[in-house]
């Protein structure tokens, strides 16, 4: 039943993945509804699955890496649902929909089933530590997504090529104030993340391992967000090169993941 | 009655011959007042925009209202009605209707999905009415009010009036690219072109702050800036506001440039904010080396025509659907209109059994002198049951006769099954629009 409705609900976000490239193409973003109702449809079952899940094994979809990739899946798509909706950014689906894919398409492929050792990963402490930390990825990813879009649409007014990305993509401000949002948001709940994750490894896990892919990437992902966020301070860099920073951003932790999920193998604990 | 439009537009006329037929608002009056005096006539409204002059009528079908429009039309233009007639195009009954519907969705528009039309529709009905009150009637109201409830369908169920579709619209759309709402944007309009400042006004319409005008002389900056509501700003001293302004507007007719790169990147350099340049004088007034400073946004006259044409294929591609729901509203306002053609003709038939139960009745009655007055009431009360409900199936299908196709052969037909001469109609008729 789990597995049958995260299949469903990732069917759901490529069927609106698909609507979204097809408004693209046509370069009206007047034909966004379909996507929009789609992927609403995805979430009901994505939610579904995992009520089912928490239902059936008593125990939120936190550990071990079908159900965390799912939840911070579901908690992507609810974030660029929000921030599309609060500031007229529906495209932004466009680059994060595919993220949610990935996470979900790894969460149906290795299995949406608990841990073997749970019992060690329970409490407030670890469920503030992981909710807030998967909170701040989501935050970053919506940012880099509108990063990325900035220095598109960027380039396409500056070149006067008023193309499909000219007419799709929405006005540098609006996608300006989502990279902005996201990115302070994303950065808070993540610092917070990682001070929860210390304090309960400190006071749980006797102590501090650094070899860890989690705490590692963890480090990273704060350290380059950190840069991005600097040089959006006043008068160090103008919109658009914090953009280019944030995208940048984006592109190593993308790859540090990448490169931490292959050597940890099939380890149950990486996301 | 029927209805019809008579018109030239900018598929039948040259620009030259269309500015001949347009009617201005004393004119205008004039023209209807004379098409209310034609026989026949019962309700008129003209539409005269630079792109078409339109004469909207619902007349007997008895007159030749189509000739009566055209001739008003030529001789109130100064024309030739031979001449004229080459021009004109008539159409009558749903065509018209159609045609109407299409014109206020901007589908028949020179530059197509134009939002003006509507406005344009919008005033020929309202001041056609305040002016000759007695041109609008029942039927030409409802059939403008839902020729605009079609326009506005169009507008916000497809994307046909999305997009740029003249200078000042791709101004603003390039701008809304850039900051999004531009409500509260600071703008300055340096020149006094004619199409600087109907951009302008069309940022302005967008939410912008007032403008500064500045032009060679104080005094014409000044006309200007009364002309758009802005702030007349000295020539010497436009430079010192730059720095201020989000969205610059240059109109110039000055043979070189007037705004240079680097002068600009230092007028700019204090600024966190991006800045909008539509240069859309020929000669361009800007440096075109002003697009390589960092936050500067440069378009000139011919960027804008490509925006406009970028924009017009993805409403070209809205057509379908845009015909599709005028195609609808078209279809109720028709069946209303067929419907009403069976008033009269269900009115007289109703007329003509009341006629008889009350004449038979009240006969017998008359020969039964035992009963009191509460029987006889029961009686008539109880035949005119009997009657309607004999009447409702006939008057249902009379109703549904009209708004189908033929309706009004078939209610010909109807008519000499039931008996009823056109005598009885027209009185209905009249009785009903006197009413």
């Amino acid at each position: 039943m789990i597995d049958v409705l995260h299949v469903l609900a990732l069917l759901a976000y490529g069927g609106a993945w698909g609507l979204q490239v097809r408004a693209f193409r046509a370069g009206d973003p007047g034909k966004q509804n379909p996507a929009l109702f789609v992927t609403l449809a995805g979430v009901g079952l994505h939610l579904l699955a995992l009520g089912v899940y928490a239902g059936q094994h008593q125990v939120l979809p936190l550990i071990g890496v079908g159900p965390a990739s799912s939840s911070l899946a579901l908690l992507l798509v609810v974030m660029t649902l929000t921030a599309a909706e609060m500031y007229d950014v529906r495209s932004v689906s466009l680059f994060l929909l595919p993220l949610s894919l990935f996470l979900m398409g790894e969460a149906v492929w290795v299995g949406v089933e608990p841990a073997v050792r749970q019992t060690a990963f329970r409490g407030p402490w670890f469920v503030a530590h992981v909710g807030t930390t998967f909170l701040g990825y989501a935050g970053l990813a919506l940012a880099s997504g509108a990063a990325v879009m900035y220095v598109l649409q960027f380039r396409s007014l500056k070149r006067k090529s008023f193309g499909k990305i000219f007419q799709f993509f929405p006005s540098l401000d609006s996608l300006d104030r989502v990279h902005r949002v996201g990115l302070g948001s994303g950065f808070a709940s993540l610092t917070v993340g990682l001070v929860a994750g210390t304090a309960w490894t400190v006071t749980y896990g006797g102590g501090f391992d650094l070899g860890n892919p989690q705490v590692l990437f963890g480090l990273v992902t704060w350290s380059t967000f950190l840069a991005a966020l600097l040089v959006r301070l006043p008068g160090v860099l103008g919109d658009r090169a914090a953009a280019k920073v944030t995208a940048l951003a984006f592109v190593v932790t993308t790859s540090v993941f990448l490169y931490l999920r292959i050597a940890a193998g099939d380890s149950p604990f990486f996301l | 009655m029927t209805l019809w439009v008579v018109g030239v537009n900018h598929r039948t006329a040259p620009i030259e011959v269309r500015e001949r037929f347009f009617l201005s608002g004393e004119q205008r009056r004039a023209a209807l007042e004379a098409l209310m005096d034609e026989p026949g006539v019962r309700e008129a409204v003209i539409l005269s925009t630079c792109n078409r002059t339109e004469v909207y009528l619902n007349a007997s079908p008895s007159e030749s209202p189509g000739d009566a429009g055209a001739r008003v039309l030529s001789t109130r233009s100064g024309q030739d009605p031979a001449e004229a007639e080459g021009y004109l195009y008539r159409k009558r009954e749903r065509e018209a209707v159609m045609h109407l519907f299409r014109v206020a969705s901007g589908l028949d528009s020179m530059v197509l999905g134009e939002a003006e039309i509507q406005g344009q529709v919008s005033d020929a009905y309202r001041t056609g009415r305040e002016e000759v009150p007695e041109s609008v009637g029942k039927i030409l109201h409802r059939l403008f009010q839902r020729a605009l409830s079609a326009g506005s369908r169009v507008r916000t169920e497809t994307a046909l009036g999305e997009g740029a579709a003249s200078v000042p619209s791709a101004a603003v759309h390039l701008a809304e690219k850039v900051f999004g709402s531009l409500e509260g944007r600071r703008t300055m309009v340096v020149g006094a072109g004619d199409m600087g400042a109907l951009t302008v006004r069309c940022l302005a319409d967008a939410g912008t702050e007032s403008p500064w005008v500045t032009s060679r002389t104080l005094e014409t900056a000044r006309d200007v800036a009364d002309d758009v509501g802005g702030r007349p700003v000295a020539y010497d001293r436009f430079w010192e506001h730059l720095d201020e302004v989000e969205i610059l507007v240059t109109c110039t007719a000055a043979d070189g440039v007037v705004i240079d790169a680097d002068r600009l990147s230092r007028a700019v350099r204090g600024s966190s904010d991006p800045l909008v340049i539509l240069d859309i004088a020929v000669p361009r007034d800007v440096e075109a080396d002003a697009a390589d400073i960092d936050d500067v946004f440069l378009y000139n006259v011919d960027d804008l025509q490509r925006v406009m044409e970028s924009t017009e294929e993805a409403r070209r591609r809205e057509m379908p659907r845009a015909e599709d729901v005028v195609a609808e509203e078209v279809g109720e306002f028709w069946d209303w209109y067929r419907s009403r053609e069976a008033v009269p003709l269900i009115r007289a038939f109703r007329s003509r059994a009341e006629e008889i139960r009350r004449g038979e009745i009240e006969d017998l009655l008359e020969e039964m002198d035992g009963l009191g007055e509460e029987e006889r009431e029961k009686i008539r009360s109880a035949t005119r049951v009997v009657v309607n409900r004999l009447l409702h199936s006939p008057t249902v299908g009379l109703r549904e006769m009209a708004t189908e196709g033929e309706g009004t052969e078939r209610l010909d037909i109807a008519r000499r099954l039931l008996g009823l001469d056109d005598e009885d109609l027209e009185e209905w008729i009249q009785r009903e629009s006197d009413e």
